[in-house]
């Protein structure tokens, strides 16, 4: 009797195991797979960030400083915040788009929009663009300017807003690159809205060539205009040759005279031997006579150029960079021969600690010193 | 008028570019090269800044700035296809 309920049990154990077992080996199976299946959705979603057809990208630049100038108060200042919007749809558009907000004297934040532009890739060795674009005379309002690409804290003299550069159109333009001889040739061909002529009342001057993008062209003149650079890359020298031609009005407040005479002539240059970074560049605005106008019957030209040289002692993370320019306009006060000396310390490829001093010299007004220590600390991302 | 014409010219001029264009491109590759992309990317970037790290940004975000620097430098399109082909591998 003992023996028989002795092997009942042990039938009835191995049963109620084997059924245990049995159970057990199918949940897990089914959580395993659940497991799998949410892994392969997540693997499913995050290819679609690799290859969707609309892309979207924040990039920019953004700076803070510190200026002490021999004629004014030393002062911290926030410099830029450049946020870059790019909407890309396939490999056909792009929209582009770079608003810059800046602090004023008296903390009020100003907004504008640096470009904007509608970039259509019409093939491999051509790209339409429409809107508003950076100048592309010469290389550095369109190319260098931004605070973590620009070596120097500073603009050169005379390649600031509204001065001898022209900073921005609206209009269309067609540019791209295509191999030529053996090496690299890019080029860009504008016609745009044009700059207009900024009258000074109280000084009974036309004061400078504005050439922010007008978003309207009042005088119905248009600019003709364009870029062309050859970059041999085993060498690592590009040089570029720019020109544009056109008619700019006067402009008294909200009064345009006629259209005069227009013309913008450039040559730039870029060379990175080994640790050196060498370039420079010359770019020259001038506006014709109107013997008809009742404000200024005189022509005028605005001109400047620089060289510079950096050099970066690898492997550390230090650089060295030295700059000269001069910038000479139809008023003497406005003259610079200007000097830079920096050193800058590169955190990252695209953040960049500056320490500079500027030598400013004007002596078309017998001004010999208006010197400056800059300070900065620029991030592009 | 004269600037009329001249806008006018610009504009059909930059049409016959682009016809022309068109026929050189009949026969582009349409794919990326990796070590034609690193030559590009090492020989292209510093042409104006420091040269940036493939592990900064994300593969999709690579394809948008390439395409912006295509528009900023002047660059081909099978050069963009091969340096994004590049930063993408070695990221």
């Amino acid at each position: 009797m003992n023996t028989q309920y002795f092997r009942f049990s042990v039938l009835a154990c191995a049963l109620g195991l084997a059924s245990i077992s049995s159970t057990y080996a199918a949940t897990d199976i089914e959580k395993l797979q659940a497991e799998v299946d949410e892994l392969k959705q997540k693997v499913e979603q995050a290819a679609e960030w690799k290859k969707p057809k609309t892309l979207i990208h924040l990039a920019g630049f953004a700076d803070v400083g510190y200026t002490d100038a021999d004629n004014s108060p030393s002062t911290f200042n926030l410099g830029t915040f450049a946020p870059i919007f790019h909407y890309q749809f396939s490999d056909l558009v792009m929209l582009e788009g770079e608003l810059e907000f800046e602090i004023n004297a008296t903390g009020a934040t100003s907004v504008s929009i640096d470009y904007l532009t509608v970039d259509i890739f019409v093939n491999d060795y051509m790209a339409f663009v429409g809107g508003k674009f950076l100048s592309p005379l010469g290389q550095f309002r369109q190319n260098l300017h931004p605070s973590w690409i620009n070596k120097v804290a500073s603009a050169p003299a005379g390649f600031g807003h509204d001065q001898a550069a022209p900073n921005a159109e609206v209009g269309i333009m067609l540019r791209g690159g295509f191999p030529l001889g053996g090496n690299s040739a890019n080029y860009a061909i504008y016609v745009g809205n044009g700059p207009f002529l900024e009258w000074d009342a109280a000084d009974g001057e036309v004061h400078a060539i504005e050439t922010p993008g007008i978003g309207t062209d009042v005088d119905g003149k248009k600019v003709v205009g364009g870029r062309f650079g050859y970059y041999i890359p085993d060498t690592t020298f590009e040089f570029g040759l720019s020109y544009a031609s056109g008619k700019a009005s006067l402009k008294d407040g909200s009064t345009y005279e006629e259209g005069r005479d227009y013309d913008v002539t450039g040559v730039d240059f870029t060379y990175r031997p080994g640790n050196f970074d060498i370039r420079g560049e010359f770019i020259k605005q001038e506006y014709g006579t109107l013997a008809t106008s009742t404000y200024d019957t005189a022509g005028g030209i605005w001109e400047a150029w620089y060289v510079q040289a950096a050099y970066k002692f690898l492997p550390s993370k230090w650089e060295a960079v030295v700059r000269y320019g001069e910038y000479d306009t139809p008023h003497a006060s406005q003259d610079v021969e200007q000097w830079v000396a920096g050193v800058n310390y590169l955190f990252a490829s695209n953040v960049i600690g500056k320490v500079n001093y500027e030598f400013n010299d004007n002596p078309n007004a017998g001004q010999t010193a208006n010197d400056r220590v800059l300070l900065q600390l620029a991030y592009g991302f | 008028m004269l600037i009329k014409k001249t806008t006018l010219t610009a504009l059909l001029s930059s049409v016959m570019f682009t016809a022309g264009m068109s026929s050189v491109v009949a026969e582009q590759e349409t794919v990326g090269d990796f070590t034609r992309g690193a030559k590009a990317w090492s020989q292209n970037c510093i042409r104006c800044h420091n040269v940036r790290d493939p592990k900064e940004l994300r593969d999709d975000q690579w394809i948008t700035t390439t395409f912006h620097m295509r528009i900023r430098a002047g660059l081909t399109g099978q050069e963009v296809r091969d340096i994004i082909a590049f930063l993408q591998q070695s990221n």
